[in-house]
């Protein structure tokens, strides 16, 4: 017999282990760069023989030590973050790459730099629009980040080398589009958790060796006969970060999840860096338009002076009916982390958006921790009841 | 044909044994008790007592609320929301909007011809909840049961900034030492949980009828305030505490006669009236 399911397991150890693949390279001799958020331009990391790695909270952690630091009423996320720093969980890093991604992450990277000494810390700022004049000051930031890192890594990076990195990334976002198309049969050929025990070990890998898992993962699922059963509903799910399984556990306990839109899903994968002259113009183009993250408003019209609030909705979600459709879902979760302004903000007119077109919706707070979980099954099975 | 909804609540423990025809045989309630949700067969064994049955004539049970993993004598678990509409919507057919406020959570749910259609739920916070009762009710020296009667003799209305159930507990402990009148007070903090309560509910365009339940509707001046808050008149249940459990027997019932239509193996499966040995 032959076994159907090499890549996912390797994918469940990985997850189980992160740290495990990036200490080796260490050991090696290789630099590894923690990353908290994909707004990260992680293809300069790659470019410079850097090794990029995405750091992530806890929720199994309770937070004592980030309460030095940080206000309890603050981002759960960000300070599981720091305290998982603090407490030198991630201690192998060489260097950390924060951002501007909101005003929690930027205030959190302020107080991380202060208080851990690493030997390399940057922060790029990110503007919180997309008028033209964000890409000629967000390339400014890039071109400092490109700087700051050649000087840790002792060496100068090429526009050649930058665009190498860049197609293996797009190799990888290519990859990870092919993976959601296994979602998009019923019953599907891979479940979501699954999915994000594949994600989080790809932000744990070298690119290379993230492209190499992935192309198993899907060779398996395609050819496996143990795939995941038909569940009475199809879900899209929206979130900041996803970063748990034991959530998705939760929502595939009744649901098939076919599409996860956050950072433990496909955003940072859904579109390709443009080859341009200066690779730099393509990723900030990229960084700045491309994502779609509740961070940066997206309005229909810069300047208008009366908004059309359908034709706003359409623009700053339009994305997730387009995706809502493909993947033939019939409700939507949008996940929420307490504290979490920008995606807050976002839940009321979203779900007159999804509204609008039929697909039932649901949003659901929990804090980022263990204890949150109960309710938030609660919330699950009551919602998936209403639909079922 | 008899139907059993087992309601486990954060507080109390509530059970409806019911005939098809939706006759209710026996109806319990028992606190949930620090052992939580371990005495569901306790509870159950009184109610079987009290209709003179035994589990194996109930025909299907269905178990709800924080504790519905743990009923090892239950056929199926159905969340509170979902047993509580139905249970509603059986009292009052005309309902859109159905409002429980628990011992540890508030939840507003949209009824639409007596299904669930959507709903909200307050977070892990005991503000807007029957538990914000319970310790201002022991700061003040009254019992939580006596809360209501002595709002209504209020005359003078005062205002509780706090709705976080510690610095309402501190802002009570100041007003005192101001002189401020108990009933004065007492009012002033139900129309602090209310307006919680109600800002939660409009999160789903409120529509009427509009009915209050749980245990905290058992209080006459938070029902007066949910009004007021609320803009609209409120039905409420003769018994607010059952209908989680009322909700969750009707459900039974149509999970089990739609099983039978379908031709689906009959049950009851083998259960087990003891205490669950589990826990999730």
């Amino acid at each position: 017999m032959i076994d159907k399911n090499e890549g996912l397991r390797k994918a469940k150890d990985i997850y189980a282990n992160r740290a495990h693949r990036v200490k080796e390279l260490k050991a090696e001799g290789n630099k590894i760069v923690g990353y908290p958020c994909m707004y990260v331009p992680v293809e300069i990391i790659t470019a410079l023989d850097l090794i990029a790695y995405r750091t992530y909270g806890d929720m199994a952690e309770p937070v004592t030590e980030a309460d030095r630091a940080l206000p309890t009423a603050f981002c759960p996320i960000m300070r599981s973050c720091l305290d998982c720093a603090l407490k030198a969980k991630d201690g192998f890093l060489d260097g950390i790459v924060a951002t501007h991604s909101c005003d929690p992450q930027e205030k959190t990277a302020r107080v991380w730099e202060s208080y851990i000494d690493y030997s390399y810390f940057h922060f790029i700022d990110i503007p919180g629009t997309l008028r033209p004049e964000a890409l000629e000051y967000y390339k400014g930031q890039i071109n400092d980040f490109k700087k700051a890192l050649e000087s840790f890594a002792g060496k100068e990076v090429s526009p050649e080398k930058i665009k190498a990195a860049i197609e293996l990334h797009n190799r990888q976002r290519a990859l990870v589009r092919e993976l959601y198309e296994l979602t998009k049969p019923e019953p599907p050929l891979i479940s979501g958790t699954e999915i994000l025990q594949v994600i989080k070990s790809l932000m744990s890998l070298p690119v290379v060796e993230g492209n190499e898992l992935l192309g198993q993962v899907i060779s398996d699922a395609k050819e496996r006969t143990d795939g995941p059963q038909q569940k009475p509903a199809r879900l899209l799910v929206w979130s900041s970060t996803l970063d748990t399984l034991d959530i998705m556990r939760i929502f595939e306990a009744g649901a098939n999840v076919v599409v996860d839109e956050s950072c433990g899903g496909i955003r940072a994968y859904r579109a390709d860096v443009k080859l341009t002259d200066d690779p730099l113009d393509g990723l900030t183009d990229y960084y700045v338009t491309e994502i779609t993250c509740a961070r940066t408003f997206r309005e229909a019209v810069f300047g208008e002076a009366r908004k059309d609030y359908m034709a706003d909705l359409e623009s700053r979600f339009g994305y997730l009916k387009e995706m809502a459709k493909e993947w033939n879902a019939n409700g939507a979760i949008f996940l929420l982390v307490r504290y979490c302004d920008p995606f807050a903000f976002e839940m009321p007119g979203l779900k007159d958006y999804f509204e609008s077109f039929g697909i039932p919706s649901t949003y659901i707070e929990y804090d980022y921790t263990q204890g949150s979980l109960a309710p938030l099954r609660t919330r699950v099975e009551a919602f998936l009841e209403t639909i079922g | 044909m008899y139907f059993a909804g087992v309601d486990i609540g954060s507080t109390m423990t509530k059970i409806v044994l019911m005939e098809k025809n939706h006759t209710v045989l026996s109806a319990i309630k028992g606190p949930t008790g620090p052992e939580h949700r371990q005495l569901a067969n306790e509870v159950m064994k009184m109610a079987l007592e009290q209709a003179s049955l035994q589990l194996d004539e109930i025909s299907y049970v269905v178990a709800t609320g924080y504790g519905r993993l743990n009923v090892p004598f239950a056929d199926r678990q159905i969340t509170e929301l979902s047993c509580h509409a139905r249970g509603v919507s059986s009292l009052f057919p005309d309902v859109r909007t159905a409002i429980d406020i628990g011992g540890q959570d508030a939840k507003c749910m949209k009824i639409n011809n007596g299904k669930m259609v959507d709903f909200v739920m307050n977070d892990k916070c005991a503000a807007g909840t029957g538990r914000f009762l319970e310790i201002i009710a022991s700061t003040l020296g009254v019992k939580v049961e006596e809360l209501g009667d002595i709002s209504l003799k209020s005359t003078k209305r005062l205002q509780i900034s706090s709705i976080c159930t510690i610095f309402a507990q501190q802002e009570v402990v100041a007003r005192l030492s101001d002189g401020e009148n108990l009933e004065d007070i007492i009012a002033g903090l139900h129309d602090a949980l209310s307006s919680r309560v109600a800002g939660l509910a409009r999160r789903l365009k409120i529509e009427p009828d509009v009915v209050l339940t749980g245990g905290v509707a058992k209080n006459a001046g938070i029902v007066e305030a949910m009004k007021k808050n609320l803009g609209c008149e409120l039905l409420i249940p003769e018994d607010p505490l059952l209908t989680g459990a009322l909700g969750a027997a009707i459900l039974a019932k149509e999970y089990f006669l739609k099983a039978m239509s379908k031709g689906e193996p009959s049950l009851p499966k083998a259960r087990r009236l003891e205490k669950a040995t589990f826990f999730e």
